[in-house]
């Protein structure tokens, strides 16, 4: 379970709970994830999008990939504190930690308010069991 | 106080910038370049169609007699070494209405050799009658052919065209963009593409893997598939010829006319001042590619059969080396690498790092002699590690699986080719291969 700790309480913080507690998954494997928002005082969200994702990390250009998106504009939704959504993971790419590429796996939530302003909420999972690369040279 | 950042820049692992003011800045460039489109193309509209319309479809037929008749020269460049062309004109008698209007009109394109204009000129008699047509607004205003210059409006209208298309798209792309998260562009299509990254078309079933489809169409002569060579080399070559036969094109050109001069008895300094550096490029641009055609040539073909295609993590594969050639190798080395690949932006331009992160030898040969008419035959095992990485390909970064041989022959530099290969994960529940 992830929690954005948020002492002065002036932005929102949305807690995650993976199915899998290890937060680590296999190929075509189903997730399950529930989450829950901490809005401050008097901030109403008048959109939510949830989505699983993945994106590179390292020396190159951000690239992302998006498994599952959903955006949820109705009021009654928008403004509920808990949601929860499932899928069914893809078969690749797989989390990779290499030396100048990385591949990261995630869960957004994404609060829309008014005025355009927007807050979003990630959470890393794991998918495969790829070791991480060793260093250049090292075989 | 801090102003904000229009663009973004990639600075180690984090990103600076404002998103939002990027977008406002691409939306404004765009916008700035539709704007100049709508205006240049309005003034051409205005300078050359609307009055090329008017004399087809305004102007009125009436019959003017020649009064007068000349040359009229135009210059172009400075004093020292100015342009001339010369283009025919006769002055027109002609009834416009009531009244009888006599003035200028031009007869036909301008001429850049004077001898030709005055033979043009000749043709016209003074006293003869010609077709003309005047503007009923400004009627001293007349012409004596009409038509349209389509060439002149494509023309004219390309560059006017470009922008605003370039400019209209942009704009577009950026609006659809508004407000939208990073997820939402990219899950419904409106995340920018980036035209000089390699990215590669993924696998059905199987996001972001490489399609293999190119490495099994080879079949082998022993194995299964032959695979294909992955030669940067061979597009150096080509640069380096194409680059020799254009820059040499414009030599030939610029000598030919040097030589023409020659003959008529002048000799234009400036020209032979230009040619000579010319030329001393083009030799070198010939050089360098006769050199890396011999380098490319004269080492001998490698090639590469494989077992199966697609790799499995944990498994193991047959392949086998042919080296073709003439001469001896000091020794040849076969081995099995995952290369990581990342494409990034560093000021206006674009670069490609590549970084072997895990080597596993496959065989290593030396004292090679090779013979023509024969070839270097031997066979390796490949085992794919049971927790190998998959091979990966996105927009900008790429994790390249690809078996390399590298060779050192006594005559020549030392020489590297390598051969993709793409690994596929294990579905869950399947042993490793």
């Amino acid at each position: 379970m992830t929690h954005l700790p948020d002492p002065i309480r002036q932005h929102p913080s949305v807690t995650v709970q993976f199915c899998s507690p290890d937060r680590r998954y296999e190929p075509l494997q189903s997730i399950a994830i529930r989450y829950t928002v901490d809005l401050p005082p008097g901030q109403v969200a008048r959109a939510v999008e949830r989505s699983i994702v993945w994106y590179t990390e390292g020396k190159g250009e951000e690239d992302i990939g998006v498994h599952t998106f959903e955006r949820l504009t109705d009021r009654a939704t928008a403004e509920a504190t808990t949601g929860g959504f499932e899928s069914r993971l893809p078969a690749s790419p797989l989390s990779y930690e290499g030396v100048i590429v990385k591949i990261r796996w995630c869960v957004r939530v994404r609060l829309f308010f008014d005025a355009g302003r927007d807050f979003v909420s990630e959470h890393v999972f794991d998918l495969g069991r790829v070791p991480a690369a060793a260093f250049p040279g090292r075989s | 106080m801090r102003l904000p950042r229009f663009f973004s820049k990639k600075r180690g692992h984090r990103r600076t910038g404002s998103e939002v003011w990027g977008s406002v800045g691409e939306a404004l460039f765009h916008a700035a370049l539709m704007v100049a489109g709508v205006a240049f193309g309005g003034l051409l509209v205005t300078g050359i169609a609307v009055p090329e319309w008017r004399i087809n479809h305004d102007f009125i037929e009436s019959r003017g007699t020649v009064v007068g008749k000349g040359l009229a020269r135009r210059s172009t460049g400075g004093s020292a070494a100015a342009q001339a062309s010369w283009q025919p004109s006769v002055r027109l008698r002609y009834p416009a209405g009531a009244e009888a209007a006599e003035a200028w009109a031009f007869d036909g394109p301008e001429e850049p050799d004077r001898a030709r204009a005055l033979e043009r000129l000749d043709r016209v008699r003074l006293g003869e009658e010609l077709p003309c047509w005047y503007d009923p607004a400004r009627p001293a205003h007349v012409v004596i052919s009409r038509g349209y210059n389509w060439w002149m409006w494509a023309l004219t209208l390309l560059l006017p065209g470009a922008l605003l298309a370039f400019g209209g798209a942009g704009l577009a792309r950026s609006l659809g963009r508004w407000g939208r998260s990073e997820e939402r562009q990219a899950a419904t299509g409106h995340r920018p593409r980036d035209p000089l990254a390699e990215g590669a078309a993924s696998t059905t079933g199987h996001p972001g893997i490489p399609s293999c489809e190119d490495l099994v169409n080879s079949p082998g002569t022993i194995l299964r598939y032959r695979l294909p060579i992955e030669s940067p080399e061979s597009w150096n070559l080509l640069g380096l010829g194409l680059f020799a036969v254009l820059w040499n094109a414009v030599v030939a050109l610029l000598a030919v006319n040097a030589g023409l001069d020659l003959l008529g008895g002048r000799i234009d300094w400036l020209l032979l001042a230009v040619l000579v550096p010319f030329a001393v490029v083009g030799v070198g641009g010939v050089v360098a590619f006769t050199r890396s055609l011999v380098l490319a040539t004269a080492v001998g073909t490698t090639q590469l059969e494989i077992s199966a295609h697609p790799l499995r993590p944990g498994g193991t594969y047959e392949a086998l080396l042919a080296q073709g050639g003439t001469g001896a190798f000091r020794d040849l080395e076969m081995s099995l690498e995952l290369e990581e690949r990342a494409t990034f932006r560093q000021g206006t331009d674009t670069r490609t790092d590549r970084l072997v992160v895990w080597r596993s030898p496959l065989g290593s040969w030396q004292g090679l002699q090779l013979s023509p008419g024969t070839r270097f035959e031997v066979r390796a095992t490949i085992h794919v590690p049971a927790a190998a990485m998959h091979s990966f390909a996105s927009e900008h970064n790429g994790v390249n699986w690809r078996i390399v041989i590298r060779g050192r022959p006594t005559r020549w530099p030392a020489f590297t080719r390598a051969f993709p290969v793409v690994v596929f994960p294990l579905s869950p529940g399947e042993p490793a291969a």
